[in-house]
């Protein structure tokens, strides 16, 4: 079983911190926390690219020990909740890269996962060897079904969990009908859309399911570390008396119909899909990106341990961050230029809002009932 | 009660029903397993993962929960409202097809047929986007065309919930009925004729009422399945702030991983089942009172209804119109149309594109998927349906002591959520050689659809007179006599429609089978309807046109070229 507190202390959070000006960064500013502490951040600015490049160093020597082993292994078992076409794009360019390891899937909903993963866990299966996904690895960790690896790329990571390692990041985008919305009446912050004029306009996530309107609330709270501005934030929503949803995507496809006009939340490489189609939607840039980590977690009685660990290190690595970033899923690594990566998709200087709460993280239900429910129900 | 189970074990003996029991406890024990492993579940602490106890903390928890009344109020409303609609339609179309001279019969048979293709979440999205208040088809088209600004139409309440679940449970109401109105002995009715009654005060008094063992199978199944269902009310009822009981149960699945909250709220749905099933059986009671096949000879008669019949054959059309005609060609617009808004979808065909398609073919398991499905599906249906006939055989044909309880137990996987019952299915495979395997998915399908093959033939055996059994049973026949010779070829037109509708279920579950699938064993509903369910609908359009264009060959295929009857 993982000691908690060893994983509450680990949890690193290293953020985009360059200065930024301007109501961009003003705006940023107004929903980001405190600043990490000044040794860290010199540290990090400073050596984005002697970072890279030994980060390069490492995952080279790191995958010349691991494969042999995991050659002999011969497979790779993921369970996953991406796509099946993502999958399968990636699975093949790691098959490609390291001939001699068969990689297979299994692609179902994060409940779904953690259903099948506890219950073989329970079982003594030995069944599969990753766990790629951004809900259930906290929840099967939390259960002791995770066997620890801290990556060797750390220190180009915008999250860092030195149990499981983030190989992307799900970003949350203000998103809004283009059709429907002026730029001059958008909300500027997550916290404008809690103004009582947007009522009727609003698609909100129901922020009682630990969807991403929870993940969100998560994410402010931490950040902020102002009950009272959470609390009037909670109330705020709550006041709208919009009704809430229970699927995301079902929403964002109701705020592209033009049944609603503000998406609250949307998810950025759905909204850059989307954008790419030239479908009636777009984000606003100034409100903070919410970034939840997408982890690789290793299954504590994963029969191919070696090849978990080098596909682990191969998609943080340029290459695999590539494939990743071929599918529009976004970027772990800070040093990773793409069309959702958070420098590219928001004004310079903009503070992401990472989800980093290991109360929610591994028990989203008690936390929305001791966080949200009093308020909102 | 110790020499009726000796009488009872006698006869079994002399009749040989041996073999039906011992079927039926098999199929019963199939079923009966992993529900009692939920069961037990629901009597353990912690989530899974955890170190168990047994505890009545998750009972406790369920009911001093004060927001499940409201939601079970929701439910019933939502459940029995739909099952009403969808299964009096499909009786009323069943009768129409059955037993009226509606002209363009070929036609008209073929009408209430084609909509059962259509998956019921291709259903929900497709209404979803003629009826939403704001961006609806039809609510614009009132403002564009007639000036009206009211919003006329609302996806997203109980009645729009009602419609389009309802429409999704008239298969079931039309393929449980049709074979007994086309078994019906005309003698009943033509006393009532020469008696003086009109065809419509016949049909009324006489035809319906005596088809209702069928009805209430039906409506309770599709009350049960209405129950359950998790599809309609989170695309429809959230946004409209209904809540139902069930998503209770998904909550506590996806919010705590805690299936023994769950199965604990799931009592909750088996006690609503229990209840349905004993007002099921008590109205079925006298059951030769339902009897109409009987050793008598006859031959069907089409009642000849003047001209109502251009009012039945409206009435068909319409159905096939709301049914899959209008949908279909939203999704078709849909899924060839680079988005959804009113304009773009009114733009169509000056916009059309076909990437969507391309997607869908490239999609890594739609080959390998849709053969493990189809390969999967017809065994499946023939298992089960032949299991169901068996265990209805076994209750009500055969006088073995405390066959009863085998109503119970073959309806049972009813009352369970999919994801419930799927998890104490993989309990039960885990550290065998079925886990991962095909076999295991397919035990896992035959759990899920056994009260659909079991229902239908229960509701049908009921029809059939015991006077012919009971004519072979006084001549020395044994079981294998009176089933192979005289239950299943009576049954023929219900078994033709059970097999379809099991083959078109099974083909396109994804709850049950999303669980039992495994690297490398790709089910093709499970990867292609996983479009519905991340949200991607124009690429779930095209997936599902694909999908409804080879049933629909398929079945016209089947129909017109190997003369196959589908029931009719």
């Amino acid at each position: 079983m993982i000691k908690q507190s060893t994983i509450a202390a680990g949890v690193i959070v290293s953020m985009l911190l360059c200065g930024g000006t301007g109501q961009a960064a003003e705006k940023s500013a107004k929903e980001s926390v405190q600043k990490p502490p000044a040794k860290e951040r010199v540290q990090q600015g400073a050596s984005s690219a002697s970072a890279t490049a030994a980060a390069a160093r490492a995952f080279e020597k790191v995958s010349k020990e691991l494969y042999p082993k995991a050659k002999q292994e011969g497979n790779l078992i993921i369970y996953s909740v991406w796509d099946v076409e993502h999958l399968r794009v990636i699975t093949d360019a790691f098959m490609k890269r390291y001939p001699g390891i068969k990689a297979t899937y299994w692609q179902a909903r994060n409940p779904e996962i953690v259903t099948r993963v506890l219950t073989e866990f329970q079982g003594g299966q030995a069944s599969v060897d990753i766990v790629l996904s951004d809900n259930a690895p906290p929840v099967i960790r939390a259960a002791g079904a995770v066997m620890p690896y801290e990556t060797v790329q750390k220190a180009v990571l915008h999250i860092h969990d030195p149990t499981m390692p983030v190989v992307s990041l799900q970003i949350q985008a203000l998103a809004y009908n283009t059709k429907k919305m002026k730029p001059a009446d958008l909300p500027k912050t997550w916290e404008d859309v809690a103004n009582p004029k947007y009522k009727g306009l609003v698609a909100l996530d129901d922020p009682m399911r630990a969807g991403p309107l929870s993940s969100m609330l998560a994410g402010l709270r931490d950040q902020w570390k102002d009950e009272t501005r959470f609390n009037n934030f909670v109330k705020g929503l709550k006041a709208l008396n919009v009704p809430v949803h229970k699927s995301t995507s079902a929403m964002f496809r109701l705020v592209i119909s033009g049944e609603y006009s503000i998406c609250m939340p949307a998810l950025l490489h759905d909204v850059m899909e989307e954008k790419e189609k030239h479908t009636p939607i777009d984000y606003v840039k100034t409100a903070s990106p919410v970034v939840f980590p997408r982890m690789a977690a290793i299954y504590a009685k994963a029969p191919d341990v070696n090849a978990a660990k080098l596909f682990a290190e191969w998609a943080i690595s340029t290459e695999g961050q590539k494939v990743i970033d071929s599918v529009g899923r976004e970027s772990s690594r800070n040093d990773f230029k793409s069309k959702t990566s958070i420098e590219h998709a928001f004004p310079k200087g903009t503070k992401p809002i990472p989800v980093t709460d290991k109360a929610f993280l591994e028990d989203p239900k008690t936390w929305l009932d001791s966080h949200v429910k009093p308020i909102f129900e | 009660m110790a020499t009726t189970s000796l009488s009872s074990l006698k006869l079994v003996y002399r009749q040989g029903t041996i073999v039906p029991l011992v079927t039926s406890a098999v199929a019963g024990g199939a079923i009966i397993t992993p529900v009692v492993i939920v069961l037990l579940r629901s009597l353990t602490t912690g989530k899974l993962g955890a170190s168990v106890g047994f505890t009545l903390s998750n009972y406790l928890r369920v009911f001093g929960d004060r927001d499940i009344m409201p939601m079970l109020t929701n439910s019933v409303v939502y459940a029995a409202g739909a099952a009403a609609l969808g299964t009096g339609i499909g009786a009323v179309l069943a009768w129409i097809v059955a037993r009226t001279n509606t002209p363009g019969k070929a036609l008209v048979e073929l009408m209430p047929l084609y909509p059962i293709l259509m998956p019921p979440v291709m259903k929900n999205i497709a209404w979803i986007l003629l009826l939403a208040p704001r961006s609806g088809i039809l609510n614009n088209m009132l403002q564009q065309f007639f000036g009206i600004q009211a919003q006329v139409f609302n996806a997203f309440s109980m009645a729009g919930m009602i419609w389009v679940f309802g429409l999704a449970c008239v298969p079931l109401g039309y393929l449980f009925l049709l074979p007994v109105f086309l078994s019906f002995d005309p003698s009943l009715e033509e006393s009532a004729y020469i008696a003086g009654s009109k065809p419509i005060h016949t049909m009324l008094h006489i035809t319906f009422p005596l088809a209702v063992p069928a009805f209430l199978s039906a409506f309770i199944l599709n009350f049960l399945r209405g129950l359950r269902s998790f599809e309609t009310p989170v695309l429809q009822g959230t946004p409209g702030n209904i809540q139902v009981f069930v998503s209770r149960v998904y909550d506590s699945m996806a919010m705590e991983f805690n299936s023994g909250l769950a199965t604990a709220y799931s009592i909750v749905l088996v006690v609503l089942s229990v209840i349905t099933l004993l007002i099921y059986v008590r109205a079925t009671r006298f059951s030769e009172r339902y009897a109409t096949i009987t050793g008598k000879g006859y031959r069907v008669k089409v009642i000849d209804i003047g001209a109502w019949k251009y009012l039945t054959f409206v009435g068909v059309f319409l159905y096939f119109l709301a049914g899959i005609l209008v949908p279909f060609a939203v999704l078709i617009v849909v899924s060839m149309i680079p988005y959804f808004d009113y304009d773009t979808f009114m733009q169509f065909p000056s916009n059309l594109v076909l990437t969507n398609y391309h997607t869908v073919l490239h999609h890594p398991s739609f080959v390998t998927g849709l053969y493990n499905s189809i390969v999967l599906s017809v065994i499946l249906a023939l298992v089960t349906v032949l299991a169901g006939i068996v265990m209805a055989f076994t209750i009500h044909r055969t006088r073995a002591y405390g066959t009863k309880i085998f109503e119970f137990i073959g309806t049972l996987p009813l009352a369970f959520p999919p994801l419930v019952l799927s998890v104490g299915l993989v309990i039960v495979f885990l550290g065998t050689p079925l886990y991962n395997s095909l076999w295991a998915l397919g035990i896992a399908l035959f759990v899920a659809y056994f009260p659909y093959a079991f229902r239908n033939a229960s509701g049908s055996i009921i029809n059939i007179h015991k006077e012919l059994d009971e004519a072979a049973w006084v001549h020395g026949a044994k079981w294998r006599h009176v089933f192979f010779k005289i239950t299943l070829p009576i049954l023929k037109p219900s078994v033709g429609g059970a097999l379809f509708y099991i083959f078109i279920e099974a083909l396109r579950n994804v709850d049950v089978a999303v669980l039992l699938t495994s690297p490398g064993h790709e089910y093709g509903p499970v990867t292609l309807f996983d479009y519905f369910r991340v949200g991607q609908w124009a690429e779930a359009a095209a997936g599902g046109v694909i999908y409804l264009v080879i049933l629909i060959v398929a079945v016209s295929v089947a129909k017109f070229a190997f003369k196959m009857k589908f029931s009719l």
